[in-house]
């Protein structure tokens, strides 16, 4: 996604019509959930070429090299998310910070940018468990999935990509930016028993 | 003996006069409910049943077929009778069993198939022509005249069956669904279960246990008992307090386990707000829960049999041991004068509890020679009459038992006065669960009933479930089922030592229908399946009719099914069979059960997804600004798509689309295309993996170039037409039609996993990455050049028709251009990063608006590209091939692709086949009918003369006549020929034109331009 500097054409949050700052559903307590927009990550699809994959570890030492299948590899806002055979998400604080990948892994990976392509939510909260298990069938346990690990699921039959950032716990959750409102009226009905509270995106 | 004194049901009660001292109701917290409109009070803690008992009301519905008066048979789940409507509006809930149906302030209650009155119904007639409504009375009756199937019988029998009715408003409720994931399921939270989960939790595994009642601890509320010395309730309420101590143990009370599916997977359904008159703010109403385990403990407990004898369905007749719950549980003594019919020992504890109660109990008939003496000598010494190796053979009362008539076993009769008569006949494991993954049980002959087959997968069978009825043996299997679930899960489970308990007896001894001991059978309705209204004549007329088999059985007299699936009937049923057929009962065999166990409101399943969210929508890029400008959307698959724009003083549709066309046509519109599958394809093979996919060559594609495309299936059939820009030298993207995308990404997945491993190409949807909009018309460069940056050459000579090349739009932003044209005119399609996507519109918009710019939706489009002749979907619809739509020429002969020896085959290329041509109407001012057949001048309408169908059809404005696309036998050797458009769906007859599928432009010099 370019931040177009000077520009008028301000990126539009996929969240923007429905993802309000505020706290919603039940009032009584504290919130059970807390929900953050994520919406100037960068993003990109890297996708091993053929017998590649040693090489474009090494490459990618800087990202804390390549996460095993269902695991994610963080460091702070930048890292990446397992989410294919071959096929990882790569994770910036900003797009520019992925200008230069698709340069860099040359002959390496193929570099798909999709900065734009997903709506991300981060979730946390003492419900924030039992919220997302409401949409996702994976057992989220801290005895089954921990920080740093990832899945590629099925979130209110919208397919999605969700890792573990802490023990919290906080989650990123990853959906395709077509699909947000629905996503959204899936988590507010979700969420209501419990109470959540919006941050500004 | 005096005649009774009949007590009038329908006689106002006195306020809970039946209420005692005990039980586990809160006193201090008293409710009001209403029942068919009276109010009556009970307390926090009653079911509806237990509250309706406690103020004395016995009659609470009307059988099914008969319309007989019916009580409350059971104190739990598998209540066959007491089924009653909820609620009011639109809240309204029919056949809610009233012994699971928890009390509130305010409930209100209705009985059921009743007219005009529940005490006096018409249909009760019914009763009286018994005959004619016994076992497959409709198969037998509603046969002839066939004419009469839709027009009569099936309202009549729709108007008679069924018992409740249904809320028609929208539920105003919230459902919710959620997944939850455990070592070890406990199904059941018995004294079984309740070990089960002490003895895995305690090894540390993460245990879910379930219990349909809003009180844990099952019959352990309903009995008098003692563990360790102590009473029960101690025992329950430490094991209950360890439980909810133990962090990976969690309890789900109202909850039902209603079905087991495979591989670990549970279903269960959480009544979450039933027992409150409205939801709480923000709380759902139901929650269904999938729960994935590793290992189960089946600890549901079981049903206790009813008697089958004359007259017992009488409200008054109940299960002996749901008297000791009503009395223990709720403080209710169920009748005043109690007569107690027991097979075994377990009888005898009811009238020892009632006793004990302060209940008077008139009589004790033991169907057995012998009774133990203790037992025996203490219900005579309380005032009983004592009556062994007798029965019941009839009751009496109008609306309620007054008496029963007894033998004794040396068959002399008597007649005794009582209000209730408490029955035991042994005790059938809830083994349903257990068949759900289709294992059969398997007959116990020490306890009479079918217990759970062996090495049930994954599920562990524990206490009554398991035919371990005794206290004892449910805490004792109970714990080592816990202890082998969490071993098994990895977990070092160790059973505990199972603590005593006082001593019981399960000697008892059967009996499938009650004989006269003269030999002559009593005379009177013996009901089987309470809920079916079928009896044990209709059993025998089924045996003798020639559906003896269980299966028959169930189909041909519906014993077993409705709400309660047989739970109390079954196996009455199968011993009456067996009886009948002089085999043992396992001989007779078993029906299985599926989920639900209990039933189940769809709401339930749905959860959220209903309504507009059935399905989720996906909305284009301009969405926001689609909806603020009053476009009317159309679904494609999942997105909402802009259908059109109206502006007011439009007067329809057709008029909207017409000025859109017409603007497109004449000066410039704007589309959003984002709904387009976009595939973005990568590596050093890129090409010759295209080439192998797309039937046609590509191999001259330049970069900066776009190309048609399209691609077959592997039978040869056509899959999808395409475009694909080259982007460099190992860089492609390619754009799928909308309904097509996500099979297109799938097969080239499929190509390059599968098919050719060994090529370097790397795939990735950018679908949702980039939105596209297209803009068309003369004025379409001009609008262009206001948005893309400076530096970048748009003319024909520069940028001409199928050029791509990457530019910047608003200052920086990178884009991709595209000189593709849909509707025929000068176009491009600009694709922008998603999130760009309402900046670029808006920006469009304003840069078209000195030129006449108007945004055009999916109608428009498709008039455009019909009046262009493109195929799209309602031609390529997996039963066309190239050749049909005149894509013959741009097959290549050179290269393998996928589908190429398939579409060799003969009927592919059969030149008979219907290929693609345009049609008109000779009549100009007729309209078209996509779907109609193409039939032969004054050929009669028949399957061997059709010729073809028309696929697409679209009012053009440029041509002022309606415009058609069809596939007719040698279609493009037939152009200037005349037939007929045959539709008789709507009434369509006219005669068409046969005509080039282009019908603007054929030359293409506009889109050139």
């Amino acid at each position: 996604m370019a931040e177009a500097a000077g520009t008028l054409w301000r990126p539009c949050s996929p969240w923007g019509g429905v993802a309000r700052p505020g706290r919603y559903g039940a009032t009584a307590g504290a919130p059970g959930l807390h929900v953050a927009p994520r919406d100037r990550l960068g993003l990109a699809t890297i996708v091993a070429a053929n017998g590649r994959e040693g090489a474009l570890a090494g490459r990618l030492a800087a990202f804390g090299g390549l996460p095993e299948p269902g695991k994610a590899c963080m460091s702070g806002e930048r890292g990446l998310v397992w989410s294919a055979p071959g096929q990882w998400l790569a994770v910036a604080e900003d797009p520019r910070a992925l200008a230069g990948l698709a340069e860099d892994l040359r002959g390496l990976a193929a570099v798909t940018e999709q900065s734009g392509s997903r709506a991300v939510l981060r979730l946390t909260g003492p419900r924030a468990r039992d919220t997302l298990s409401k949409g996702v069938a994976v057992d989220l346990h801290p005895r089954a999935f921990e920080p740093g690990d990832a899945a590629v699921t099925v979130i209110a039959h919208v397919g999605a990509q969700l890792w573990q950032r802490d023990a919290a716990p906080t989650y990123d959750l990853a959906v395709p930016r077509s699909f947000a409102v629905s996503v959204w009226t899936w988590l507010d009905g979700a969420a209501a028993e419990f109470g959540y509270v919006v941050a500004a995106g | 003996m005096t005649a009774p004194a009949l007590r009038r049901a329908d006689a106002p009660p006195s306020a809970q006069a039946q209420r005692v001292a005990g039980g586990l109701i809160d006193r201090i917290r008293p409710l009001a409910f209403t029942f068919d409109g009276r109010r009556y009070g009970g307390f926090q803690g009653d079911t509806l049943a237990s509250a309706l008992l406690a103020n004395g009301v016995r009659l609470v519905g009307r059988s099914f077929k008969y319309h007989r008066p019916r009580g409350i048979l059971s104190a739990g789940s598998e209540e066959p009778n007491a089924l009653v409507e909820l609620r009011g509006g639109a809240r309204r809930e029919p056949n809610t069993r009233a012994t699971v149906a928890e009390l509130y302030d305010g409930l209100e209650a209705a009985s059921q198939n009743r007219w005009p009155s529940l005490a006096l119904d018409a249909l009760a007639v019914n009763g009286l022509v018994g005959p004619v409504l016994s076992a497959g009375f409709y198969y037998k009756t509603f046969m002839w005249p066939s004419a009469f199937w839709e027009t009569l019988y099936e309202p009549l029998i729709r108007r008679a069956a069924g018992l409740g009715r249904a809320g028609i408003q929208a539920d105003p409720d919230r459902y919710d669904r959620t997944h939850a994931h455990c070592d070890v399921l406990v199904i059941g939270a018995g004294p079984a279960g309740l070990a089960a989960a002490l003895a895995a939790g305690r090894a540390g595994a993460r245990v879910i246990v379930v219990d349909e009642d809003f009180v844990p601890g099952g019959r352990l509320n309903g009995e008098r008992r003692e563990i360790a010395g102590r009473p029960a309730a101690e025992w329950l309420a430490a094991t209950l307090a360890e439980l909810r101590g133990l962090p990976e143990v969690r309890l789900l009370t109202r909850t039902t386990l209603f079905g087991v599916y495979d591989h670990g997977a549970y279903g269960a359904v959480e009544r979450v707000s039933d027992h409150l008159a409205v939801p709480p703010a923000h709380a759902p109403r139901q929650r269904l829960w999938r729960i994935a385990a590793r290992r189960a403990v089946l600890s549901a407990g079981a049903i206790e049999r009813p008697h089958v004898f004359p007259g017992n369905d009488r409200p008054g007749v109940m299960l002996a041991g749901a008297v000791r719950t009503y009395l223990h549980r709720y403080g209710v003594l169920p009748g005043r004068r109690i007569a107690v019919l027991t097979s075994g020992d377990d009888g005898w504890r009811t009238v020892a509890d009632v006793l004990a109660a302060g209940g008077e109990v008139t009589a004790v008939i033991d169907s057995r020679p012998r009774a133990p003496e203790a037992l025996r000598r203490r219900a005579e010494a309380a005032g009983a009459r004592v009556i062994l190796g007798g029965g019941v053979t009839g009751t009496r009362g109008r609306l309620g038992l007054a008496a029963i008539e007894v033998v004794d076993g040396r068959g002399v009769g008597a007649t005794i006065a009582c209000d209730c008569l408490a029955t035991a006949n042994g005790w059938n494991p809830a083994i349903h669960l257990d068949s759900h993954l289709s294992r059969r049980p398997v007959w116990s002959e020490a306890i009479q009933a079918f217990v759970p087959g062996p090495a049930p997968g994954g599920m562990i069978a524990a206490g009554a479930a398991a035919g371990r009825l005794t206290l004892a043996e449910c805490l004792e299997t109970g714990s080592a089922a816990g202890a082998a679930a969490a071993t098994a899960c990895g977990f070092a489970g160790d059973p505990a030592p199972a603590p005593a308990t006082d001593p019981e007896s399960t000697a008892h001894t059967p009996v499938w229908r009650a004989a006269h001991p003269s030999g002559r059978r009593a005379a009177g309705k013996a009901f089987v399946d309470l809920q079916n209204d079928v009896t044990a004549d209709d059993v025998a007329l089924a045996h003798r009719e020639g559906f003896g088999a269980v299966e028959l059985l169930k189909r041909y007299t519906t014993l077993g099914m409705a709400t309660d699936q047989g739970k109390t009937a079954n196996l009455a049923g199968l011993g009456l069979m067996a009886e009948l057929t002089g085999q043992p009962v396992p001989a007779a065999g078993t029906t299985v059960f599926r989920p639900p166990v209990t039933p189940v409101a769809i709401g339930a399943l749905a959860g959220t997804h209903r309504g507009r969210e059935f399905r989720p929508t996906r909305r284009v890029a301009s969405h926001a600004w689609a909806e603020e400008h009053g476009a009317v959307f159309v679904e494609a698959g999942l997105w909402l798509r802009p259908a059109y724009y109206p502006r007011t003083g439009e007067a329809d549709w057709l008029q909207t689309v017409i000025r859109e066309v017409e603007t497109v046509r004449a000066r410039v519109g704007l589309c959003d295309v984002t709904t387009l599958g976009k595939i973005d394809i990568q590596g050093a093979d890129a090409l010759a993996f295209l080439e192998r996919v797309c039937a046609n060559r590509l191999a001259g594609l330049a970069v900066g170039r776009t190309a048609f495309a399209f691609m077959l299936r592997e039978d040869g059939f056509l899959k999808d037409d395409c475009s694909i820009a080259r982007l460099g030298e190992r860089h492609f993207v390619m754009t799928a039609s909308t309904v097509h995308a996500a099979k297109v990404m799938e097969h080239l997945e499929y190509g390059r996993q599968w098919l050719w491993p060994e090529l370097d190409v790397q795939l990735a949807s950018v679908s949702e990455q980039w939105a596209q909009f297209a803009i068309a018309g003369p004025r379409a460069r001009d609008t262009l050049r206001a948005v893309i940056d400076d530096g970048f050459d748009l003319s024909n000579d520069a940028f001409p028709f199928l050029a791509c090349g990457a530019v910047t739009v608003g200052g920086g932003v990178p884009a991709r251009l595209f000189r593709l044209s849909f509707s025929g005119e000068l176009a491009f399609e600009i694709a922008v990063p998603a999130s760009c996507g309402d900046a670029a519109w808006t920006a469009l918009m304003a840069a078209g608006a000195p030129f006449g710019i108007a945004p055009y939706g999916s109608e428009a489009l498709g008039v455009m590209r019909i009046e262009k002749g493109y195929a799209a979907g309602p031609e390529i619809d997996g039963r066309t091939t190239a050749r049909d739509l005149g894509l013959a020429g741009m097959v290549a002969s050179d290269k393998d692709f996928v589908g190429r020896r398939m579409a060799g085959r003969p009927g592919l290329i059969d030149p008979d086949r219907p290929a693609l041509a345009g049609f008109r109407p000779v009549e100009r001012g007729e309209r078209l009918r996509a779907g109609a057949h193409f039939l032969a001048l004054g050929a009669a309408p028949s399957l061997k003369a059709d010729e073809g169908t028309m696929t697409s059809v679209a009012y053009s404005p440029s041509l002022g006549h309606w415009i058609g696309l069809g596939l007719i036998r040698r279609g493009p050797e037939r152009h200037g020929e005349r037939v007929r458009a045959y539709d008789p769906v709507r009434g369509g007859d006219i005669v068409v034109e046969i005509c080039a599928p282009t019908f603007i432009d054929p030359q293409g010099e506009r889109h050139h331009g």
